[in-house]
């Protein structure tokens, strides 16, 4: 039943994110009235999609990761938000557990939404792909996405949960900026392999940006367990 | 001797560095109600959430059920014996009633079906109506359903009348007295409300400032306890502080008024020494109790 209560948790986020990313396919439909042709409205709208997936990435791992871990809040009384977190901890579960199928389901949902995205962006670049480069962007997005989602996951851990996704989207701001100055900061950076703006498919795969996220997602995750277990409600 | 279902001994806590609880030693026997009784931040939820794991003790120890609670392998183990309402009796607000018992009802084998449709239908919980949407007393209500239905050994309630009207507050209060006569249920729960204590509790801890102050049967502590009072022509004598057996001494105009226990006649005797123009012994209520203990100088 933890999946169950998982999937309540987040499902109007994965909805809402699905709908924004259909709502993205299907505004060229509705565009030739506006006197752009049918053709050309596409082509904008699939650049307009290769250069905000990583955004979307981004958004998807940080939105998915925020509802249900550490529902706690001083705020409860005046913001909506819950203390339902004594009543999940009376429950004969480990902490652990918890976190993992939370984690778990925001995960899948995540990779399924990095998956069509990335999938469709590519299926539909002009001139076409092969499978194998399909297969391969979609492995190190989803490589790298998992990055940012795990440190999200850590930051649910952290923080309230009416904070929590609003310190994410600042933490990578803040690295955006700071990646832009520091070259090591950029060689590693997930947002590096999950964009396919510097994506020409004869490029070699980004190794170190897939390496170094499976690294830092294997750390923030275990450090998120250590988080919730340690913590005090 | 009872066998404890609760067992505390030397219990601390403190947040930032301000001590939560001193020292507290608690024992709750098996098939007992136990009334947790103090002030506002006296420490009783935060005694509360260390018997849940909630929060981790700085010193002392636990025993739940025979077993020492020190890590999370014990802990959740005493959880599938313990039902639980907490103080703000939050649920999830993205289930309904019947989803929430559904999803409660699935980490308990011993779930009671019978208890489940006689509490939804005495608290008349419509099943499709969603948690958000749920008064507080029926929170409190369906909180009270999702605890007592799972079969458990030990309920753990945070004020589980707050919220309900004088009639429901009634009929839980009857609920929880069937069932620790039936089921041999142990209910341990902090309330502010002493005359409900006092109605179903066959026992009672008063905390202050996050040390015990009194704990015991609550018929012993009544048979125990006294209340002196000593009329006086003048002012009453200082003497009167250092006679044995005083818990509290209160003095209004020329009379004085002791709160006594243990041998209260020798107390009386000594009393009348002091030359008071009338005595009077009387017994006193668990109101009385509380007052003299809280609020004792």
């Amino acid at each position: 039943m933890l999946w169950y209560k998982a999937w309540l948790e987040t499902r109007w986020r994965f909805v809402f994110i699905l709908g924004s990313i259909l709502l993205v396919w299907l505004a060229p439909l509705w565009l030739p009235s506006t006197g752009v042709s049918s053709a050309m409205a596409a082509s904008r709208m699939g650049r307009a999609l290769q250069l905000e997936s990583a955004l979307l990435y981004l958004f998807a791992a940080i939105y998915l990761a925020g509802a249900g871990i550490n529902t706690q809040t001083v705020y409860a009384a005046t913001t909506g938000f819950h203390n339902s977190m004594l009543f999940t901890l009376s429950m004969p579960v480990s902490r652990r557990r918890l976190l993992m199928v939370r984690a778990g389901l925001g995960a899948i949902q995540t990779c399924f939404l990095v998956a069509i995205v990335a999938g469709y962006t590519l299926l539909h670049q002009p001139g076409g792909t092969s499978a194998f480069a399909v297969v391969e962007y979609i492995a190190r997005a989803i490589v790298c996405t998992m990055a940012v989602y795990a440190l999200s996951v850590l930051m649910a851990c952290v923080l309230d949960e009416m904070w929590q996704f609003m310190g994410g989207c600042f933490v990578w701001v803040a690295f955006f900026v700071l990646q832009s100055r520091f070259a090591v900061l950029s060689s590693l950076s997930p947002l590096r392999g999950m964009s396919l703006i510097c994506y020409p498919l004869t490029t070699p795969m980004p190794w170190a940006p897939v390496v170094a996220s499976l690294a830092f997602g294997g750390v923030f995750l275990c450090a998120s367990v250590l988080v919730l277990q340690r913590k005090q409600y | 001797m009872n066998e404890m279902i609760i067992a505390a001994d030397g219990l601390s806590k403190s947040y930032d560095g301000k001590p939560a609880l001193r020292n507290l030693n608690l024992e709750v026997p098996r098939g007992s109600i136990c009334g947790f009784l103090g002030r506002n931040g006296a420490g009783k939820t935060t005694t509360l959430k260390l018997l849940l794991g909630m929060l981790r003790r700085d010193a002392g120890s636990i025993q739940m059920f025979g077993e020492p609670v020190d890590w999370e392998a014990s802990s959740i183990a005493a959880r599938r014996r313990v039902g639980f309402v907490s103080e703000d009796k939050d649920l999830y607000p993205f289930m309904n009633v019947d989803q929430t018992i559904r999803f409660t009802r699935a980490f308990f084998p011993g779930w009671r079906r019978d208890l489940e449709e006689k509490y939804l239908d005495l608290f008349r919980l419509p099943r499709k109506k969603a948690v958000p949407k749920l008064s507080k007393g029926m929170r409190t209500q369906l909180m009270l359903l999702l605890a007592m239905a799972r079969g458990a050994e030990l309920l753990i309630m945070d004020e589980p009348t707050s919220g309900l009207d004088p009639a429901m507050t009634e009929d839980v209060l009857q609920i929880l007295a069937d069932l620790a006569a039936s089921d041999g249920t142990t209910v341990f729960f902090s309330s502010h409300q002493l005359a409900e204590v006092e109605q179903i509790c066959d026992r009672v801890c008063i905390i202050d400032q996050g040390q015990a102050v009194i704990a015991g049967e609550l018929d012993d502590l009544k048979a125990d306890y006294r209340r002196v009072l000593l009329v006086f022509e003048g002012t009453p004598p200082r003497e009167l502080a250092s006679l044995p057996g005083i818990d509290h001494l209160s003095q209004r105009g020329r009379t004085a008024s002791l709160l006594a226990h243990g041998d209260v006649d020798a107390l009386v005797d000594r009393a009348r020494e002091l030359g008071p123009s009338s005595v009077e012994v009387r017994s006193v209520t668990l109101k009385e109790l509380f007052l003299d203990h809280v609020r004792g100088e």
